[in-house]
């Protein structure tokens, strides 16, 4: 239990995916404009990252390592979460049209987030257990989630403030990134 | 003619890194020093045009609605084939990119230049795009590297400038990867916008 | 190209059957390479933190208490051998690292391998315990270490502490697999 513990929480905190290993930022700094869509992003992400990750993480046990073929790894993974992300939608669409109309713009979004492959290109790497995967990819994701609703509140205050003209948008989305980076660089020495 | 206006186009006026702010990941993640932001780059470079020419020979054959799929199973391709290549003859420099290198199949660029250039223009062409845009890409992450690394260490490529005990590390680290990038994209925006 | 069915899934199927091909050579080709280089990475590094020897460390290695051993010899003689040994608390995960060590059991070098730590702090593993300024140096040790934080003689890393703890801990891991092989051979 600890030992999960301890990953929950280097993967939200310490080692956030966003702030220290630079995974996901273009929604980062595409969606985070207001709270309600950085929300819908950060859920839509956890739901498809811990599905790949399981689905990815079964396929490479089960078919790529065992018949030799974990040179195709990247192509696989990257037609599995595509595949994932279409049926996720089809899905969504027919059962829970409330959910479909919270979550459904950002699914096409999330084939090109390069933290859901990211993280399933991770645990395979560090060879990690299935239950560990899942819980270090639902983690992860959570992280995202609370970078992207940090980042989201500072940016609807930033709106207000006057900024100097070639500094407006997208640089100064940066700079505060880095300064929040620094904030949780804090976390680390724990 | 034609030609030279689609290569300035990637450089400056539609630069990735700088215009269009696409590809921030490898961009923030490589660019610790001028070496390694360069070879990501040029890894990029590479896929870009390989899948640039390829999607253009094939954009006749490929019917319109599953497109996008065979673009990705073309750019995952090159990115395997750079892997492998790269673990062969360059380990070194495959480790320091690391998970980077696998992550050019999500870089918005490709599949980008694919979407909007490649499919409507014939091989040659697409090729001086992917080049052009490649090297835009590897300008600015070089740029990016050797600012980080001239601040964080006081050398550029590993040539030192002034002695280390006078930089600041935290340029090296994550938080100013986000600061260096935030005021390269004002510095050029403030230089464009004044022509 | 129009949408139908047949067209869609003609085209795809092509295209992964091409591409599938072109792939399958290219591993090939790169397959032998990649191993060459591996190996030659280990041979490099084990040259340089073993004493001289005139056998393949490689070809004779074994496992002593689920590490990997590389014994050297020299003229038929024992000279000392390689461990290596990892340690899963480093900043960024696991560190990797060869040790060498002399037939007397102390260290005559090491070479890390992998790791994920900070570039300029941690990172500075390689250069930092091989230097000769203050304390530092952990070459010619035969007992086990500790960062001065906890007790030990070792100065960590400036702002590094945890990659040098866990440096350590490899160190030490090595080094007890070491022991333990010594005592295997010379029974």
């Amino acid at each position: 239990m600890l030992e999960y513990l301890s990953i929950i929480f280097t993967a939200i905190l310490a080692n956030n995916i966003v702030f220290a290993q630079f995974l996901g930022i273009c929604p980062f700094i595409g969606v985070s404009k207001n709270m309600e869509s950085a929300f819908g992003m950060g859920m839509a992400v956890t739901f498809v990252m811990a599905l790949a990750t399981a689905v990815t993480w079964l396929l490479q046990h089960f078919v790529l390592l065992p018949f030799g073929l974990g040179y195709i790894q990247t192509i696989v993974f990257i037609l599995v979460i595509a595949v994932l992300v279409q049926m996720l939608e089809i899905v969504m669409k027919k059962t829970s049209p409330a959910l479909y109309s919270a979550l459904g713009v950002f699914l096409p979004l999330i084939t090109t987030n390069c933290a859901v492959l990211g993280v399933a290109i991770i645990v395979a790497q560090k060879d990690f257990g299935f239950i560990h995967s899942l819980v270090y990819a639902i983690a992860t994701a959570l992280g995202f989630a609370l970078a992207l609703a940090i980042f989201a509140g500072i940016r609807t205050q930033l709106e207000l403030a006057d900024v100097p003209r070639p500094m407006r948008g997208v640089p100064i989305a940066l700079i505060t990134a880095g300064i929040l980076a620094m904030a949780f660089m804090g976390f680390s020495g724990i | 003619m034609k030609a030279l206006s689609v290569l300035y186009d990637g450089l400056v006026r539609k630069n990735p890194t700088f215009v269009l702010i696409l590809g921030m990941c490898p961009t923030l993640g490589t660019t610790s020093s001028a070496l390694t932001g360069m070879s990501m780059g040029l890894a990029t470079l590479f896929v870009l045009v390989c899948s640039n020419v390829v999607i253009s020979l094939v954009r006749n054959l490929i019917p319109d609605k599953v497109r996008i799929p065979a673009y990705i199973v073309i750019i995952a391709s090159f990115v395997t084939m750079l892997q492998m290549v790269m673990q062969a003859w360059l380990p070194a420099l495959y480790a320091s990119l690391g998970i980077f290198i696998p992550l050019i199949v999500v870089n918005c660029i490709l599949l980008g230049r694919a979407e909007a250039f490649a499919s409507k223009n014939n091989p040659a062409l697409s090729a001086v795009d992917g080049l052009g845009v490649g090297l835009g890409f590897t300008a600015a992450l070089t740029l990016l590297g050797a600012v980080r690394e001239l601040l964080g260490t006081g050398a550029v490529f590993g040539a030192r400038v002034y002695p280390e005990d006078f930089g600041s590390l935290i340029f090296v680290l994550a938080p100013g990867a986000f600061i260096a990038l935030g005021f390269l994209i004002a510095l050029f925006n403030r230089l464009t916008s004044r022509q | 190209m129009k949408s139908t069915l047949t067209t869609m899934v003609l085209s795809l199927t092509a295209l992964t059957v091409v591409l599938g091909a072109l792939l399958a050579w290219v591993h090939n080709l790169t397959e032998e390479p990649m191993a060459q280089a591996e190996a030659k990475a280990r041979t490099e590094a084990l040259t340089e933190i073993l004493p001289p020897f005139d056998n393949d460390p490689a070809a004779d290695r074994t496992v002593v208490d689920g590490l990997t051993v590389f014994p050297a010899r020299h003229g038929g003689a024992f000279s000392g051998a390689a461990v290596e040994a990892w340690s899963d608390n480093g900043f960024g995960g696991r560190i990797t690292l060869l040790a060498g060590f002399d037939a007397s059991g102390s260290l005559t070098g090491y070479r890390v391998m992998s790791h994920a730590e900070t570039p300029g702090l941690g990172a500075r593993m390689g250069e930092w315990f091989s230097s000769a300024t203050g304390s530092r140096s952990v070459l010619g040790t035969a007992a086990e270490l500790h960062v001065r934080a906890d007790g030990g003689d070792i100065d960590a890393i400036t702002g590094a502490t945890i990659t040098s703890r866990a440096f350590l801990e490899a160190v030490n891991s090595a080094r007890n697999a070491y022991e333990s092989y010594l005592k295997s051979i010379s029974r």
